[in-house]
């Protein structure tokens, strides 16, 4: 019991950050390698505007997530699109976003340091549930993430934008020529996906310490994520996500814990192997 | 005079011979990417697995030279299971699942100390010819036998990519449409020089073994890969020569890092230093992708890297 709770919280974090991994894989078509190291970064900039400047954490949370999506923003205007217009391949710009991706965590390890940090906030006693023991910190971690996961599916389903952004992870070209501006769809969609994959770290912050690599080690479960759910399937990502941290916890009751790494490896692997569009992805 | 030469031998040899390791592991990733256009960001791993397989095999008492076969062939052996899932797909999914295998070999390394010694390390292995060359002779010794190493892995490299063999593995880079259209099996090139290129990586490993005599998990970080993307990269890609003389700046750059805050006071700490380190080898790897993504002996019209 206390396993599969604890992999629906890791569950849901790897769900609503994987889901703007996903989006940028869609529409941009490229692997962005950056984007765990996006999410150690809100988990910091959260930890610093609650630690050191003294804020409240949820006031900490909107920092986190404004200053994420700007520094996406910023990204896009200053490599993505240039490098667009310049018809970049794929390659050139998967090895710009692991670039980024050393720069942005070695930048937080050189302002913060190696060692773990956590949030200013009280340490509670969790309660017992079935006989598992749940913090306040998991429950509102799987509280923000659903409501993060119904705004989004508001987004998508009821708005333009979230229409639009649809129709160009589809077909970016028959997009344009309906009349869509793609490059502030495309925009959105950093800013949507980015925003996510700041929420998801400011919340793994709670459950967990942060630090440089945290966004790295998620990296990977979040591939295997959306792998499994189908890339640009954000209702997929979410359910891969549950998945994935379903069978990581799951997996510590049979294996040492440091394989559960491991697992999200092996389940991506087999997947590639037997349905590499995904279990709800039609043929490619 | 020969006081200072005395003082500065040393210091070079040592960047040489890190040079050579690292030169003959990023002529691993040059077959894989510069010529092939695969992406393997977990190049490491291949680097681990030769590594410990050599010291491990050694020390339970079977020859250095069999060591070294076994460790070569068995990193080429996971080149191509890793090759088996990926290599069909589109490009990105090898870098994904080679960039997990590096975590997983590496966890592994760490936990399975029945196999490994866990974080403890491997030493006391044995080193080519330990008994026949004096102890204080042996780092020019090694010197010497690494860039003969070297020599072996770049003219057959370069052979290989001027035979019909490697104007396949170009074309698939440029366009792997063109030869299948003209009847290649354009997934066993691949996986060939997926093979080909980590059993190289595993050899490399062998090397840095015998130069370092002590092996331990930390030797092998994710970010053993990149330094060898940056060496690739920054030589020029499908440039074998390049990939030498990247090598030999890198390193140099890393001595130079290391010992500028005694010439210059840095205000940083070590682990600062790191980073900083870090930092420039990122931002290097995304300017050089933007602005010269040919390096500085790649020949521009070779490499089409728009689509």
């Amino acid at each position: 019991m206390q396993l599969i709770i604890n992999g629906l919280v890791i569950g849901s974090i790897i769900a609503i950050t994987a889901i703007g991994l996903s989006m940028i894989y869609k529409t941009l078509n490229f692997v962005n390698f950056a984007h765990g190291d996006f999410v150690a970064f809100a988990a910091y900039i959260a930890f610093f505007a609650n630690k050191e400047l003294g804020v409240h954490l949820a006031v900490a949370f909107l920092i986190a997530i404004l200053a994420t999506m700007l520094l996406g923003v910023s990204m896009e205007k200053v490599v993505w699109r240039p490098m667009r217009r310049k018809k970049a391949s794929r390659t050139a710009l998967i090895i710009i976003s692991i670039g980024f991706a050393l720069v942005l965590r070695n930048t937080l390890l050189f302002i913060w340091g190696g060692s773990t940090r956590c949030y200013d906030i009280p340490v509670r006693r969790g309660f017992d549930f079935f006989g598992a023991t749940i913090t306040h910190n998991q429950v509102l971690v799987i509280i923000v993430a659903f409501i993060l996961m119904f705004l989004l599916h508001y987004l998508l389903s009821r708005t333009m934008i979230g229409k639009a952004m649809r129709a160009l992870s589809d077909n970016i070209d028959l997009a344009r020529i309906s009349g869509i501006n793609v490059d502030q769809v495309i925009l959105w969609t950093w800013v949507i996906g980015l925003g996510l994959a700041a929420s998801g770290g400011v919340l793994y912050g709670l459950v967990t310490a942060i630090r440089p690599s945290m966004g790295w080690y998620l990296l990977l479960p979040m591939f295997a994520a959306i792998i499994l759910g189908g890339i640009g399937n954000p209702y997929g990502t979410i359910a891969g996500g549950m998945v994935i941290g379903l069978s990581q916890e799951l997996s510590t009751a049979v294996l040492p814990t440091e394989y559960k790494f491991a697992v999200s490896f092996v389940v991506m692997a087999v997947m590639l192997l037997i349905k590499p569009e995904g279990l709800f992805g039609g043929a490619k | 005079m020969t006081e200072l030469l005395g003082a500065i031998l040393p210091y070079i040899t040592t960047i040489l011979l890190f040079a050579s390791i690292y030169a003959v592991f990023a002529l691993g990733l040059n077959l894989e990417w510069g010529f092939t256009g695969l992406i393997n960001f977990g190049h490491v791993a291949f680097f681990a697995i030769g590594a410990y397989t050599t010291v491990l095999l050694n020390i339970s008492g079977c020859p250095l030279i069999i060591s070294v076969i076994a460790g070569v062939a068995l990193a080429g052996f996971f080149g191509f299971l890793l090759g088996i899932p990926t290599l069909r797909l589109r490009e990105d999914y090898l870098a994904i699942v080679t960039i997990g295998f590096s975590e997983v070999v590496r966890s592994i390394l760490l936990n399975e100390e029945w196999l490994t010694r866990g974080p403890f390390g491997v030493h006391g292995f044995d080193r080519p010819f330990q008994d026949a060359v004096p102890y204080q002779h042996y780092n020019t010794f090694l010197l010497i036998l690494f860039v003969a190493i070297l020599a072996i892995v770049y003219f057959a490299l370069e052979r290989l990519i001027q035979s019909p063999w490697g104007r396949v593995l170009k074309s698939i880079r440029e366009d792997e449409t063109v030869p299948s259209a003209l009847g290649k099996n354009v997934f066993s090139y691949k996986l060939q020089s997926l093979i080909i290129g980590s059993a190289i990586a595993g050899l490399a490993g062998t090397m840095l073994a015998f130069y370092i005599t002590y092996i331990n998990p930390c030797t092998f970080k994710p970010i053993e890969t990149f330094y060898a993307w940056i060496i690739v990269i920054l030589g020029g890609t499908a440039s074998n020569k390049g990939t030498i003389v990247g090598a030999i700046i890198l390193w140099a750059f890393f001595s130079g890092t290391k010992f500028i805050d005694r010439i210059v006071p840095v205000p940083f700490e070590s682990h600062q230093m790191g980073a900083f380190r870090m930092i420039v080898i990122g931002l290097l790897l995304m300017l050089l992708m933007m602005y010269k993504p040919e390096g500085i002996f790649g020949r521009k019209e070779e490499l089409a890297l728009s689509d």
